[in-house]
């Protein structure tokens, strides 16, 4: 028993203030993730990586926007999503205060990017920020103006379109020159 | 190769169908369906064998029939010197028996080896598959109130949203509690919630005045169904998050068996560098799960002062958690084909540090502990678990080295970087709470330095190897995890695509369980908090106890804090006005 107090009396206090001072975190703690919407560029890798659908990515019902949104309450902070965004537009915070006030909807982080319509069949499917982001990839690359400027149009076609136009020319025997 | 002497020396006792196999430390052999019983005893008694774990399969799609595999765990019966199979022969050893779904029986294995009987009466509940001659076939995992014909694993039996109506209090069925014979018994229950951990488990003790005769307990009130959430909707990036979640506490050690016995199932090999840092994080998760029981066990009886201070230790062992992985409980960092995050040169030179302080000050606060007559007096004699009964009910962990025997899957069947790494296996004579929680002590100790030569020895190896695979469907391998409660048990059927067929978690406490039973007998009511806590299942006080004098039909409602009071005081017990 005596023991015991004296080792209380070598270690004096040990507890923080928190909440009255701020609780330091380790460097690469994996708090909530924070979301910099002005860097989404809508591709939705954090979507299809998030292993328990924290985080989905959808048109909305009028089909003009698409719908980045992310559900605190569903996160297991597990950092998946901060591993394959392209931009690093989510990146894990040091936040672990999570708790709101019988309001649910204070957990979920919404944002809207412009959407893109397909030149061929008009139909939205993908974010214009992403035929943006990959174009100014392909800019980067070490391509052609030529191919460049062809680019601009395919960028703009949705995937279903492609296949139907691939489908079509190797059926009527078009050949296609790809430099 | 290993394995081979065993199924040989199966052979000539009973048919053997066919063997194949899954590893090179795991073999299947196929016996027919009246052989199982004998098949298993053989290997259990005659050879040597502990039960790790038992899954029963609806293969019906695959072969027309239910499976069931006992697997077991083949490195000696060590109950005396020298009765252990040599280092190199150990393995596991899987019984396999079908059985045609228009009978739906079997022979009960349990009337030879008790260690299979939550295993079998699971098997009822989750498919309907009746054992024959099983001694006890009430309810395990289900509520009372579910329907009697739906067994939720079977393939067709339902969407793993359905959930069916629940029945109001009043009309829920009796669950019927094992009661001893003799009269003046009273009958003390335990629960239904446990406040510690608000984890709900209900006990039934048996008394003869303050003593303890028999308990009976009903547990699972808390099953959340992963298998089959699992089975149903998740590939295996998310199956390692979601076991990692089976448990509040040794979470990371079902995490690394789950994508292990996956990894397994296609024979990967991680990279040597995952596999220390795998280790290194399980024996962290280790350090505060010791030192949280350690803590608990003084605060059952008691002593405040000594639980403040083992919690103080412990808080080091969280920020370290933090510090290497970046979370305090959940490491997050398991994927198949090994880890998603390193550690780096900073993080480990100030683990070492954190290793430092944990090391000096436990040695500290234990002297203490060990110097405080009162609390060696509430410890020892206290719950003790004989010999023979954990070896009939294969008991795992601390709680069966404790009773002498050397059973530690790190050193049984070394995975991952255990193979490099020395320790000595913590064994301590006595099988009471106090032998219990001296193992933990020592595994603190050797935890870390554990810990400090992964450090010392992991290689700068990438720590993730492609895990583009293909998967074989039908393909099935175990993993085993020594977590700090024993051994985690993960068996894994791989179906089509990135999905399980059967995943199959078999947690250390379910082998501890059945036999508390046994632990309990001859101890006063004052004790059975701490000895359920012994059994680190991590809960340990009472919610609300209600006490029955079966003699003079008194009954009598206690609360938590009547009975809490009297585990920690031992006076004023609060069954001296049923006498
Ligand atoms: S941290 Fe994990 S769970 Fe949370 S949003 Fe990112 S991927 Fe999803
Ligand atoms: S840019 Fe990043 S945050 Fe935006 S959708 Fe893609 S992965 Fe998600």
């Amino acid at each position: 028993m005596m023991k015991l107090l004296d080792i209380s009396k070598k270690y004096g206090d040990t507890t923080h203030k928190y909440p009255f001072e701020p609780y330091h975190v380790a460097d690469n703690f994996r708090g909530k993730p924070a979301y910099i919407f002005d860097l989404c560029i809508g591709c939705a890798a954090c979507g299809i990586a998030c292993p328990s659908n924290a985080i989905t990515v959808q048109l909305n019902a009028e089909q003009n926007k698409l719908i980045w949104e992310f559900d605190c309450g569903r996160c297991i902070f597990c950092g998946r999503c901060d591993e394959v965004c392209p931009t690093g537009a989510i990146r894990l915070s040091e936040e672990f205060e999570l708790a709101v006030k019988f309001d649910k909807s204070a957990l979920i982080q919404r944002g809207e990017l412009e959407v893109q319509c397909c030149t061929e069949c008009k139909k939205p499917f993908t974010a214009k920020r992403l035929v943006q982001y990959s174009f100014d990839c392909l800019s980067k690359a070490n391509v052609s103006q030529n191919r460049l400027e062809e680019a601009k149009d395919y960028l703009r076609v949705c995937p279903t379109c492609k296949k139907n136009a691939t489908v079509s020319n190797f059926t009527t025997g078009k050949e296609v020159v790809i430099e | 190769m290993k394995c081979d002497i065993f199924i040989e020396a199966l052979g000539q006792r009973v048919k053997v169908l066919e063997v194949t196999r899954q590893y090179e430390d795991q073999v299947t052999a196929l016996v027919e369906l009246n052989d199982l019983p004998e098949a298993v005893r053989f290997l259990y008694y005659d050879m040597g064998g502990y039960l790790s774990t038992m899954i029963p399969n609806d293969e019906r799609e695959i072969n027309k029939h239910f499976a069931l595999y006992y697997v077991l765990s083949m490195e000696g019966g060590k109950m005396f010197e020298g009765d252990e199979v040599a280092q190199d022969e150990k393995c596991f050893v899987t019984v396999k028996t079908l059985i045609s779904p228009d009978t739906l029986t079997y022979p009960s294995v349990t009337p030879k080896v008790p260690a299979c009987v939550w295993y079998e009466r699971e098997a009822y509940d989750m498919f309907g598959l009746i054992a024959e001659g099983l001694p006890d076939k009430r309810r395990l995992v289900l509520s009372d109130d579910w329907p009697d014909n739906l067994h939720p694993l079977r393939k067709d039996a339902m969407d793993y949203r359905y959930r069916p109506d629940m029945k109001e209090h009043y009309m829920e069925p009796e669950f019927d509690f094992l009661r001893p014979e003799g009269s003046g018994v009273i009958d003390v229950p335990l629960g239904p919630l446990h406040i510690t951990a608000d984890e709900p488990g209900h006990f039934r003790l048996f008394c003869d005045g303050d003593t303890i005769i028999d308990a009976d307990y009903r547990l699972f009130y808390q099953h959340r169904g992963m298998e089959k959430l699992a089975e149903n909707r998740m590939n295996y990036d998310q199956m390692g998050y979601l076991a990692e979640r089976v448990c509040g506490i040794c979470g990371y050690a079902h995490a690394i068996a789950c994508i292990e016995s996956a990894e397994k199932a296609i024979n990967l090999e991680i990279p040597a560098r995952a596999q220390a840092i795998r280790i290194i994080c399980s024996e962290i998760e280790r350090l505060h799960s010791h030192l949280l029981n350690i803590g608990l066990a003084c605060e059952v009886t008691g002593n405040y002062n000594a639980f403040m201070h083992i919690f103080r230790i412990r808080e080091y062992s969280m920020k370290l958690a933090e510090l290497v992985t970046g979370g305090r409980k959940t490491y997050g960092n398991v994927v198949m084909g090994g880890l998603r995050r390193d550690m780096t040169g900073v993080e480990i030179k100030e683990s070492l540090q954190i290793l430092n302080i944990i090391e000096a000050q436990v040695d500290e606060v234990w002297d203490a502990v060990m110097d405080d007559k009162r609390q060696m007096r509430r410890w020892k004699g206290v719950g003790i678990l004989d010999k023979q009964v954990a070896r009939d009910f294969s008991a795992v962990g601390p709680n069966i080295r404790g009773s002498g025997i050397k059973r530690d899957t790190r050193y049984d069947h070394p995975y991952d970087f255990f193979k490099q790494v020395k320790f000595d296996v913590a064994v301590v004579e006595g099988g009471d709470v106090f032998a219990r929680e001296t193992v933990r002590y020592l595994e603190l100790k050797s935890s870390v330095s554990i810990i400090r030569q992964c450090f010392e020895m992991m290689p700068q190896t990438a720590i993730i190897v492609d895990p583009k695979f293909h998967v074989k469907p039908e393909n099935y391998a175990l993993a085993y995890v020594e977590a700090p409660r024993g051994d985690n048990v993960h068996w894994i059927m791989q179906g089509s695509a990135q999905k399980v067929f059967r995943w199959r978690c078999r947690a250390a406490t379910y082998n501890n369980w059945p036999s508390l039973r046994f632990q309990f007998r001859g101890n006063t009511i004052a004790d059975a908090a701490l000895i359920v806590c012994s059994l680190d299942p991590c809960y340990s006080c009472t919610e609300r106890v209600t006490v029955v004098d079966v003699k003079s039909k008194k009954s009598k409602i206690l609360t938590n804090k009547d009975l809490k009071n009297f585990s920690r005081t031992q006076k004023n017990s609060p069954l001296k006005d049923l006498r």
